[in-house]
């Protein structure tokens, strides 16, 4: 833990120096210099490489401590070190492109060292006029307009509310966007539709094997507001149909929403056994947000999230009552079974983020306070409002130099017993982040 | 008898600055910086007190009065980002993020002095119009005012070279009166044959003491653009355009 804590230490302190003023000097520049720097090369190679070191907090009392800790005792704190490297590149020929973006990362935790490499995206992409274009490759979709949540991404993986900006790892699919103009209130039509197979190692973690799914997304630019119908249907997972929208009610303040309705889902429940049960009906889920900027360039977001496939309290309740008898079960006779089973229950329940009902989301971000250029610090919430339980990340974002990115932040996590941030494993988290863009 | 005489000849002579149609003018100015359908690359440097620099280096396209499309080429860090202005509506696309999103139009989508205003400006007569022209000798001096609250700058005080036809200097404040910026359009330069106008804009301002923006055009030219490649979905692949 000392370690970690003089690591940051040691990088705050590069970084507050960084702030210090060095004498003024002229720069000069040469228009042909800028020409040739603007010419195109029919490939591109870039990424980052990334340093993470993070310190965790450990809530003893905690559920999901108790099922991931009670054969071992790491003290109260662990760390974890994370060094990545994201690589991203391209060819285009003419009307024909490649494209990829992969991430190594090299972990180092409590458990030992681990690695992994994933290709996140990997995809060939024909432009045969401007009006169509057709992709086929492992490919992210991102569908919806919300920031942190998306109940109309049917074929994404979601998102981690905490960090919603990050890449994700996309699917196999062929999909193409046919796009047209237009001079009338409906300014833009464009359609997407998706082929996507789930067959023996091809998307095969998304649902059903052996199944040619089909997705669709129709979008309408119509009075100065993005509108899109969206639907997926196939065997893999059950139909389902979607609608979004976005618009500037004014120059600094969007308003965004997102529908969604899941047919014939499987809804899980949890009883006080830790037995799970499912009960199939149709399910609504929905998003409401807005954006909205101040005069002295503070971003606020705001999101409100139902989501309709969610857990109920009493579930929840359920499980940490479950595994409050495993541990004392486990602290008297010493057997670890029902540990091991409330393990395994939590990776088909409350493993995802945010697994229950009702959430809201808050962001304010501050561009360049203090005069300070490249500088954002910002606090973001998530509050679950089922159980009143919540997260609170405030954040230092800050880039020195060109291409070096510095982030600094801490989530500190609150709620009473049987709450979903009360019964997380740690209770804060520290995260130093240093990316350098090549 | 005699004063009324004298307001008569003042106003004969007076008439030919007051005929000259400031909104016109204007509109000869746009014509004049940017085609109505074109391409071009901007290298943007914003200079720091202590002499450090950014230097960022776009790609734009445009076509008509409310369409403006731009690529961020480097530095590695912003490679990728996009944006996407139609009149009022504006969207940015990150490579990450892989999904545009709308934003609000005032919003900055880089850090800096410069703006979104700066990059992604549509022609002055689309958002202004000329309250009062002043004849100083080899210049005119426009007032002009923001037809709408979602311009950037409410008031514009240009001053326009005769002989050219382009802007030297343009003081931009807000509807209080504070002057947020000063625009230098410097070293007259002939892109693509038939296109002559200032290489360089120079920016300070009293908000940022000590700090400069510095934008310079390279490679602009004339393109008949697909109104496509101003859409949503288009915006990922506004790089194949190039």
């Amino acid at each position: 833990m000392r370690g970690i804590l003089i690591l940051m230490g040691v990088s705050i302190w590069v970084w507050i120096l960084s702030l210090q003023a060095f004498p003024q000097s002229e720069y000069e520049f040469d228009l042909s210099e800028i020409e040739k720097e603007i010419e195109k090369k029919p490939y591109s190679i870039g990424g980052f490489l990334e340093f993470e070191p993070i310190l965790f907090g450990l809530d003893q009392d905690a559920a999901l401590y108790r099922l991931n800790f009670f054969d071992r005792d790491e003290g109260s704190t662990v760390e974890q070190y994370n060094l990545g490297l994201r690589l991203e590149g391209s060819y285009q020929e003419d009307r024909v492109g490649i494209y990829f973006r992969t991430d190594s990362l090299l972990r180092y935790d409590y458990l030992g060292w681990d690695w992994e490499i994933d290709l996140l995206e990997g995809y060939l992409s024909m432009k045969p006029n401007p009006s169509l274009t057709v992709d086929v490759g492992k490919k992210v979709t991102k569908w919806g307009k919300g920031y942190a949540w998306n109940p109309v991404s049917f074929i994404d993986r979601p998102k981690d509310p905490e960090d919603p900006q990050e890449a994700l790892e996309g699917f196999y699919v062929l999909t193409a966007d046919l796009i047209k103009s237009l001079e009338s209130p409906l300014k833009t039509v464009a359609f997407t539709p998706v082929i996507f197979p789930v067959l023996k190692d091809l998307n095969e973690d998304f649902g059903e094997r052996d199944h040619i799914n089909f997705a669709a997304k129709l979008y309408f630019l119509l009075w100065d507001t993005d509108l899109d119908l969206l639907f997926f249907t196939g065997e893999s997972r059950t139909t389902r149909y979607g609608f979004d929208f976005a618009r500037n009610l004014k120059t600094n303040f969007e308003v965004h929403g997102e529908l969604a309705l899941i047919t014939d889902f499987e809804r899980k429940s949890v009883d006080s056994q830790g037995s799970l049960s499912t009960r199939e009906s149709d399910v609504l889920s929905a998003l409401l947000g807005i954006r909205y900027l101040t005069t002295n360039e503070i971003t606020f977001i705001v999101e409100y999230y139902h989501n309709g496939t969610g857990f109920t309290e009493d579930d929840a309740k359920n499980f940490y009552r479950f595994v409050d008898r495993a541990y004392y079960t486990f602290l008297v006779t010493g057997d670890s079974l029902p540990l091991l089973r409330g393990e395994q229950l939590v990776k088909e329940t409350f493993a995802r983020a945010n697994p229950m009902r009702d959430y809201i989301y808050f962001r304010a971000s501050m561009k360049e306070p203090f005069g300070i250029l490249y500088f954002t610090p910002a606090v973001t919430s998530i509050v679950n409002l089922n159980d009143q339980s919540f997260t609170l990340i405030p954040e230092l974002l800050y880039s020195p130099k060109t291409n070096l990115e510095i982030r600094f932040r801490g989530a500190f996590l609150a709620g009473t017993k049987n709450t979903e941030y009360g019964e997380k494993k740690n209770d804060y988290r520290l995260e130093l982040r240093v990316r350098y863009f090549f | 008898m005699a004063k009324i005489l004298t307001i008569f000849i003042a106003l004969i002579f007076a008439a030919p600055v007051y005929a000259i149609d400031g909104n016109q003018l204007l509109k000869q100015v746009d014509m004049n910086l940017t085609p109505e359908s074109f391409e071009s690359y901007r290298k943007l440097i914003n200079i720091e007190p202590d002499g450090k620099k950014r230097e960022y280096i776009l790609f734009t396209i445009k076509k008509g009065n409310d369409k403006v499309a731009s690529l961020f080429l480097s530095p590695a860090s912003e490679k990728g980002r996009s944006t996407l202005r139609l009149g009022d509506n504006m969207w940015l696309y990150i490579p990450n993020v892989g999904r545009a999103i709308r934003i609000t139009s005032l919003q900055s989508v880089v850090g800096g002095v410069f703006n979104n205003a700066d990059i992604m400006r549509l022609d002055y007569h689309v958002e202004y119009i000329v309250e009062h022209i002043e004849d100083k000798g080899g210049e005119y001096l426009l007032d002009l005012k923001a037809k709408t609250g979602a311009v950037a700058y409410d008031r514009l005080k240009m001053t326009v070279d005769k002989k050219t036809v382009v802007p030297t200097k343009i003081e931009c404040y807000a509807a209080t009166g504070l002057l947020i910026k000063t625009l230098y359009f410097k070293e007259m330069k002939t892109f693509d044959g038939s296109i002559t106008r200032p290489a360089v804009v120079e920016t300070d301002s009293p908000l940022y003491k000590g700090y400069r923006s510095i934008m310079i055009f390279a490679k602009m030219k004339k393109r008949d653009l697909p109104d496509e490649a101003f859409t949503l979905n288009f915006l990922p692949r506004v790089e194949t355009l190039r």
